[in-house]
């Protein structure tokens, strides 16, 4: 009976296994038998490389928007990773153990809070202000760069802060046991041992901040134009798709199918680049 | 205590270091467009400064009878019609999106439906026409579409007295409500109370009319269930013609291709298209040529435009 029920348990668990690979395989397949076509029917280099995205005209090129996606990304790095390295050091070194009881709790709630909640407080708060300091519309690459680096505070101080406590305790102490005050052992010794665990994280921080849809579509202003400027509006490949999928038809259906693939291999390299860092980490 | 302070004081620094980095440049542009804005506003009181063009997104049911009524669209050297709205335009995505844009930016202008036009945001006046409903009704006011319900062959009992409902005296009532035009009644209601359930579907600039209709309706006959999907015009047809609901709600004339599939649409009622700008811009009148020249990038001051 035992042995029976060891048997099943197996089924169920190798049954669990294979629906999340078979989920992913069909992803593949859907996206791919649908996305690949259009491209090249759209020509690879127009689709690519076009700065006009004239959907109704069938003139697609998602160039703007594949540089949208590298801009947004770069600057929610540029806000958040400073922040949450510091945030992680402070958590896991310096914060007092009453205050640390708050801060971490906050910082996973703020991880819990829906995406589109995030773009309500870009729309009520960051554009405003935005407005005040700049003038202008408010909307556009600073904005949703501010609220992307926010966004992606969770991901970084998460794994920020696990990496920086795996660091064994021998290497704080002999950094001070040869004389040096504890923030220099924690800046010089600890942090350096800890860096690929924090590339980790600042890679966690770009696949998140690349595949975040709805607070940007509402912060970003959505022009289908090459970034020109701080302050002015940008579209990413995430907020292409969500804008138009509802009413689009035909060519205009697949070519925005085809910017989810664009996006995949986006995230793939990511995920590329996050291994090819662990594996180091291992070794 | 000291290493604390130290701490706090350095991560400060770092941040604010990096963070101008990251802005500097945006800085600077900020600066010099306040400063070009204070001379403009030396020379004379009136609005001026860089005009923010909102618009939808392609394919909303709002931007496709905008364009076509404002005459931002060319036909290109095929036939096929171009739209015409400038690159330059922000893009919402919904009409509570567009309006909040518009409320906090004073050199914002949009469209929304006119029914939902509220305090938020004023509407402009086009070729001197105000945008209400008499004047939708008089003809002066151009900017409007219909609102429409599409069937697929012989409906239901029940689907088929909701329908007479909405076409009724009583139906039109909360059209006319609802701040939308009626584009005439049958007459008073004269229900066949039937049993059922309906199942509506598609644009979501009716479906909030649609709402009230179906709480109207509901009232008169509670033995007839109606169900309302929100989604998009184009998605209410498709789903009428597949038979995933009885009846489709489009904020636009049906396409051809969705007539020869065999639609029948029925026109409800009439929605005004409001121009909006701030409520402290100080324009409130705007032909329809500047209108167009607006939204289609020709004009992109507002000094340009009084």
């Amino acid at each position: 009976m035992k042995h029976f029920l060891e048997v099943f348990m197996h089924i169920i668990f190798l049954i669990s296994a294979c629906i999340s690979i078979l989920a992913v395989a069909l992803i593949c397949i859907f996206l791919f038998a649908n996305g690949i076509p259009p491209m090249f029917e759209i020509g690879l280099g127009e689709f690519l490389g076009g700065t006009l995205w004239k959907p109704t005209n069938l003139i697609f090129g998602i160039f703007p928007m594949i540089l949208g996606s590298i801009v947004v990304t770069l600057g929610a790095l540029v806000v958040g990773v400073p922040a949450g390295i510091f945030c992680a050091i402070f958590m896991a070194f310096f914060c007092p153990k009453k205050l640390y009881r708050v801060l971490k709790p906050a910082v996973n709630l703020l991880a819990g809070i829906p995406s589109i909640v995030y773009g309500f407080f870009g729309l009520m708060v960051l554009v405003p202000l935005s407005q005040e300091i700049f003038g202008g519309g408010g909307k556009g690459i600073l904005t949703a760069s501010v609220l992307l680096g926010i966004m992606i505070l969770p991901t970084i101080i998460g794994v920020c802060e696990s990496s920086l406590r795996a660091v064994p305790t021998q290497y704080y102490e002999g950094a001070l046991a040869l004389g040096d005050t504890h923030e220099k052992s924690i800046f010089r010794t600890v942090l350096p041992a800890a860096k690929s665990g924090i590339m980790a994280a600042v890679i966690l921080g770009v696949g998140r901040a690349v595949g975040e849809t709805m607070a940007v579509v509402m912060v970003a202003g959505n022009q289908p134009i090459l970034p020109q400027g701080l302050l002015m509006g940008v579209r990413t490949l995430t907020s292409n798709i969500v804008l138009e999928m509802g009413y689009a038809q035909d060519l205009h259906r697949e070519a925005l199918i085809a910017t989810g693939v664009v996006l995949f291999f986006f995230i793939l390299i990511i995920n590329m680049v996050f291994f090819l860092v662990q594996r180091r980490k291992e070794k | 205590m000291k290493k604390y302070l130290a701490l706090a004081l350095a991560a400060v620094l770092t941040l604010g270091a990096l963070s101008g980095c990251g802005s500097s440049s945006a800085e600077n542009e900020g600066t010099e467009e306040n400063s070009t804005q204070q001379e403009q506003e030396e020379e004379s009181t009136q609005l001026s400064g860089a005009i923010s063009v909102i618009s939808r997104e392609e394919g909303s049911g709002t931007r496709g009878a905008f364009v076509e009524l404002m005459g931002i669209e060319e036909e290109d050297a095929d036939g096929n019609t171009m739209d015409m709205t400038t690159q330059m335009a922000e893009i919402t995505s919904s009409t509570a999106v567009m309006m909040t844009t518009v409320a906090g930016n004073t050199a914002a202008i949009g469209y929304i439906s006119l029914g939902s036009l509220d305090d938020s945001v004023k509407a402009v006046t086009v070729d001197g026409a105000e945008a209400s409903v008499d004047a939708i009704k008089d003809g002066s006011y151009k900017v409007s579409r219909p609102f429409n319900i599409a069937t697929m062959g012989d409906v239901s009992d029940a689907a088929a007295d909701f329908i007479a409902f909405i076409m009724s005296d009583e139906g039109q009532a909360v059209v006319e409500e609802n701040g939308y035009i009626s584009n005439g009644s049958t007459g008073a209601f004269a229900g066949t109370n039937p049993t059922g359930s309906v199942t509506v579907a598609g644009s979501s600039s009716v479906s909030p009319v649609m709402e009230k209709l179906k709480e109207a309706y509901e009232a008169v006959n509670p033995n007839v269930t109606i169900e309302i999907q929100t989604n998009d015009s184009t998605t209410g047809m498709t789903s009428t013609m597949e038979g995933i609901c009885e009846i489709g709600m489009a904020s636009r004339e049906l396409k051809d291709s969705e007539l020869e599939a065999g639609l029948t649409p029925q026109v409800i009622a009439l929605d005004g298209i409001a121009v909006i700008v701030n409520n402290e811009n100080p324009i409130s009148d705007l032909t329809s040529t500047q209108i167009k020249d607006i939204f289609s990038g020709n004009v992109t001051d507002w000094s340009e435009v009084q």
